[in-house]
């Protein structure tokens, strides 16, 4: 090895030496914009980003959040079936379905250009 | 012969034609026309109609929320563990488990339908109605077709938890009947 050589070599080494904290930082910014960018993805692609009432624009409605109305106590899944088993179930069962179907979700047709003002004059 | 079939040819071509302008008249008289007047109504009432949008978008959310959590429970907490306990007691649950098949799969398509028609009411606000009313009015037209679909697949849920009533109830009347009134054990 001739000493042009060792020169350029050292000078090589001298700046991967002397950058390597911005090339550590620059790497750690491109390797969590690609996280980011998955998790986007997963995000919008799972259906995720319809269920979120944190996004900007549903602040108003993220407290009328319901959670007490499917917040009922689980029926076991194990144990002797009896009578009473069976009651309890028809009770619990005809509660929560009666709730399911007391409104008329997504009825209606807001969307329609008369009721919109967007229809033929 | 020859003669024969070529006019058959041509007569088939003609009441082909015909059914065919017929039809399409058909489908256009459904499609409203967005002639120049209703051009302008969108226009002037573009902002009244995005707010009524957003609004729309934000309620459905919450809307899609509270029955989504709601539906859930019901598979989950109700029909699922009522099956198991049946199974669980060596008696027959093959009717229950066909119902709530049914009614998960219904769930997807509801959470699949839902997210289709979210997609597409946020695809109309972004639309600039006073620039371009014609794809507003279009976009808005789908959403609309979108909605009803979900709004189908509520109905659908509803009628799977009827199902599952009714075959619930002839499952006890058939149990009590069986142990008369006591347990399975």
């Amino acid at each position: 090895m001739n000493e042009n050589e060792e020169s350029v070599e050292q000078q090589d080494i001298g700046f991967w030496s002397q950058h390597r904290f911005l090339i550590l930082i620059g790497a750690s910014i491109v390797v969590a914009l690609i996280l980011v960018g998955i998790s986007m993805a997963l995000y919008t692609s799972s259906g995720a980003a319809q269920l979120d009432l944190s996004r900007p624009g549903y602040q108003a409605v993220t407290g009328q959040a319901d959670n007490t109305s499917s917040d009922f106590a689980s029926y076991p899944s194990s144990g002797k079936l009896d009578t009473t088993a069976i009651n309890d179930f028809r009770t619990l069962y005809s509660t929560q379905a009666n709730s399911a179907k007391a409104v008329d979700a997504f009825g209606g047709d807001p969307l329609d250009p008369d009721a919109l003002g967007i229809s033929a004059p | 012969m020859m003669r024969k079939s070529r006019r058959l040819i041509i007569l088939g071509l003609l009441v082909t034609a015909v059914m065919s302008a017929i039809l399409l008249g058909t489908v256009s008289a459904e499609e409203p026309p967005t002639t120049d007047a209703q051009i302008s109504r969108i226009r002037t009432n573009c902002s009244a109609v995005k707010n009524t949008l957003t609004q729309l978008h934000v309620n459905d959310a919450l809307l899609r929320v509270n029955r989504g959590q709601l539906y859930e429970s019901i598979a989950t907490k109700l029909m699922s563990s009522f099956n198991s306990r049946v199974s669980g007691n060596s008696l027959d649950a093959s009717g229950l488990v066909i119902i709530t098949s049914s009614y998960n799969n219904t769930l997807n398509t509801f959470r699949t339908d839902y997210q289709a028609y979210e997609i597409q009411l946020s695809a109309a606000l972004r639309i600039d109605c006073t620039k371009e009313p014609v794809a507003f009015y279009d976009s808005v037209a789908a959403a609309r077709t979108k909605r009803t679909q979900v709004h189908n697949d509520v109905l659908a849920l509803n009628q799977s938890i009827d199902d599952y009533q009714g075959a619930f109830t002839t499952f006890a009347t058939n149990f009590t009947i069986s142990t008369g009134g006591g347990s399975s054990q």
